[in-house]
């Protein structure tokens, strides 16, 4: 009985209105690290299901988004969605234990999840072995899709998306400033993550034909990062690609710094730069620096739900949605629009309205062509956008459509 | 004495066997996934915790990076089924075998340090086999290998939703550890073990091998820790380093024992018995409420056991504490 504490469900409105309800409620797991390493996101993760699960069940003004009719699945009789959070610790036993516990106690029709790839990757085997769809809104390892799971989905993208969206970047730039970049320097850490982007950024600086001046792999949260900002500069390539967290992040540019250098043009694999923590670090250094993210807070002129979205998010959280809260916020939208769709909550039938999705990006809060699963369950029209940092804040600048500010682009010049 | 010792033997392996019979069979009444898992956890750590017992608890050398031998199993029989396709009921032992292999290649030069500083050097090694295999690019490096889904079999070792087939496996090796300390307990060698835990010189004089004791009870030890190693990669599904080698798995396998009792046959099952469904469990019902209560809860077990029972839970029950000094 103590998991009730656990289950919030459709907020304390929605508890209130129980005895009005005449479907039962269809239950979503939601796997997350909400204690140890990995809870700061774990717990706005929470805030931003919660927010989604109210898009879907309140009753409000419509919200320009899939199901942002509110009301509650309209083609189960008005059924809610009910959210049944648990913490992975960011563990991946611990995740797979919760992921099994959700699906067999609370009778999970679906599991959504669950920010670190390693835990991803245990949930979809146990989401897999029981045949209920895991929804992965933020495991962003390539490898996650694989596999040949029939019941796996990523809304978002995974990073070989995220790295080939920058080199998009990188050669629409050159066409409409004239002055390519000739070179690039990576430097990441040596955790999955860093791993990971750098090798696919290798492969892509190959294809571009641009030539890689540094290869720099160092231990994350080093204390010193001096020797690698030596050899950054001894290398001055056009542009720095890095990909770390956020302490990491502000220390490198603060190593540059007390030595004199500046990169012409820095396009880091969010992480660490897209963090408000790393603006606050860096101050004035991080100024003109480029990240990728998968969402855009100021594309409110192409998705006029943007600012509805977020004010509800902020008023829950406190804070503006982000490139993670966005993307859970996404996950269940989609989730539940399939389920909707299927009309039932039985998980195969999930399964194939969510093969069967074709959501155009009008209808999310992303900045997304929209949401179509391949036949591995990857949404091929997620892609990503450049930002830069104007007087702290970060700007979109690319897509050149999609552009709130015109990029600062140094190279050549 | 000799047909004290012999009737206390008997009676212990008589006992071993009931509590077996028991423990086959009870967990088919459970239905519950969360509490099989945390029986599963528990079982496994607790021969994880006996094979440790028989190194740290036996023969005296404290190891603080069984972490290695772990992670050494998993990868191996993890690798071979899914580079080589053989099927992991091998690859486990082999696993094991290579854990062994491992435990030998750094008892070489570590078991000419004595005291402190072979605890000390166990640490390093545990980091150094973490940092080797995050960034051995054959091994997966830092993304790790997947374990793929297969027909549920017992030459697979996978058994899909079934967890009770888990549950035996892991109780097969915890009888399996039991039984081999209980042999241990027994020889010659355990004689000599405990000799050597004791007092070095004295155990010299004595004529007893002692860097080839130590030699013999770290390969046995890391023999099964690697098998125990292998057993939870498959359970898991999915190894990185992280998930196999981190420093905090040195602790988990030698806690049990710590808190159980050290150098005796029950002393590790106890503490696992206790230890592993407090963390699972306060972790999965307090975890979500105050922050790190449960560390809290774990930590203060071990400062009231220390500080009340030092020779462990196991004394509690009146038993004697042959093998401790």
């Amino acid at each position: 009985m103590k998991r009730r504490q656990f289950i919030i469900g459709t907020g304390a409105l929605a508890a209130a209105s129980r005895a009005a309800q005449a479907a039962d409620d269809v239950v979503i797991g939601v796997v997350y690290p909400l204690t140890g390493n990995g809870a700061a996101v774990g717990l706005d993760a929470k805030a931003a299901y919660e927010v989604a699960a109210k898009i879907i069940n309140d009753t409000h003004a419509p919200i320009g988004v899939a199901m942002g009719k509110g009301g509650g699945l309209d083609k189960l009789g008005g059924a809610k969605i009910k959210l049944v959070f648990a913490d992975s610790q960011n563990d991946p036993q611990k995740a797979r234990a919760e992921a099994e516990r959700l699906i067999t106690q609370d009778k999970a029709v679906a599991i959504v999840g669950s920010y670190t790839s390693a835990t991803g990757a245990t949930i979809s085997q146990v989401t897999e072995r029981y045949e209920v769809p895991y929804i992965s809104a933020d495991n962003s390892s390539p490898s996650l899709n694989q596999r040949g799971l029939k019941w796996f989905f990523r809304t978002g993208p995974h990073d070989e998306m995220f790295t080939k969206g920058m080199f998009d970047f990188l050669a629409d730039v050159a066409k409409k400033t004239g002055k390519p970049a000739k070179s690039v320097a990576l430097f990441y850490e040596d955790s999955i993550f860093g791993t990971d982007s750098s090798n696919v950024q290798r492969k892509l600086a190959a294809a571009a034909g641009l030539p890689v001046a540094a290869d720099i792999r160092y231990r994350a949260s080093s204390p010193s990062l001096s020797t690698e900002a030596q050899k950054l500069k001894a290398a001055n390539a056009d542009v720095l690609l890095p990909s770390s967290y956020t302490s990491d992040a502000i220390l490198i540019l603060k190593a540059m710094n007390e030595i004199g250098y500046k990169p012409k043009a820095i396009l880091a694999q969010a992480a660490g730069f897209q963090e408000s923590a790393f603006m606050q670090g860096a101050g004035a250094l991080a100024e003109g620096a480029m990240s990728r993210s998968s969402f855009a807070l100021d594309a409110d002129k192409l998705r006029p739900a943007i600012p509805v979205v977020n004010g509800l998010y902020k008023a829950h959280n406190n804070k503006d949605m982000n490139d993670n809260t966005s993307r859970e916020i996404t996950a269940l939208l989609v989730l539940a629009d399939a389920i909707n769709r299927a009309g039932s909550a039985k998980p195969d039938d999930i399964r194939k309205a969510l093969i069967a999705t074709d959501m155009p990006g009008s209808q999310t809060i992303m900045p997304w062509a929209g949401v179509k699963f391949d036949e591995t369950g990857q949404n091929t029209m997620c892609n990503p956008v450049i930002q830069q940092v104007f007087d702290g804040t970060y700007k979109t600048v690319w897509p050149f459509d999609l552009a709130a500010k015109d990029v600062v682009w140094n190279v050549g010049s | 004495m000799e047909n004290f010792i012999t009737r206390r033997r008997r009676k212990e392996l008589i006992v071993a066997g009931l509590l077996l019979a028991v423990a086959v069979f009870a967990p088919m009444a459970i239905r519950d996934v969360t509490a099989l898992n945390v029986i599963i956890l528990s079982l496994l750590f607790a021969g994880l915790a006996q094979a440790w017992n028989i190194i740290g608890g036996y023969c005296g050398q404290i190891s603080l990076g069984h972490a290695v031998y772990f992670g050494m199993g998993s990868y191996v029989s993890t690798l071979l089924y899914v580079q080589a396709g053989l099927p992991p009921s091998a690859g486990i032992f082999i696993g094991g075998a290579v854990g062994g292999l491992a435990a030998l290649l750094v008892g070489w030069p570590c078991f000419r340090l004595s005291g402190h500083y072979y605890a000390i050097a166990t640490v390093v090694v545990g980091e150094i086999g973490y940092l080797l295999f995050l960034n051995w690019d054959y091994v997966g490096g830092a993304t790790g290998v997947y374990i793929p889904i297969a027909k549920p079999s017992l030459i697979n070792l996978q058994f899909g939703k079934d967890k009770l087939p888990y549950l035996h496996l892991v109780l097969a090796f915890v009888a399996a550890t039991w039984l081999a300390a209980w042999l241990i307990e027994g020889s010659r060698w355990g004689y000599a073990w405990r000799a050597v835990k004791d007092d070095v010189v004295a155990a010299r004089s004595l004529g007893v091998n002692i860097f080839a004791s130590k030699m013999a009870a770290s390969a046995i030890s890391g023999f099964f820790t690697g098998l125990g190693g292998a057993i939870y990669g498959l359970y898991v599904g999915y190894i990185d380093p992280d998930s196999v080698m981190a420093g905090h798995f040195s602790i988990l396998i030698a806690l049990p024992t710590v808190l159980g009792g050290v150098g005796t046959l029950w002393g590790p099952i106890l503490g696992a018995a206790l230890l592993i469904p407090l963390k699972e469990l306060s972790s999965s019902y307090l975890g979500g409420s105050g922050r790190g209560v449960d560390l809290m809860l774990y930590g203060a077990m071990i400062i009231v056991v220390a500080l009340a029972r030092p020779q462990g839970l196991v004394s509690l029950f009146g038993g004697r504490k042959h093998g401790a000094p």
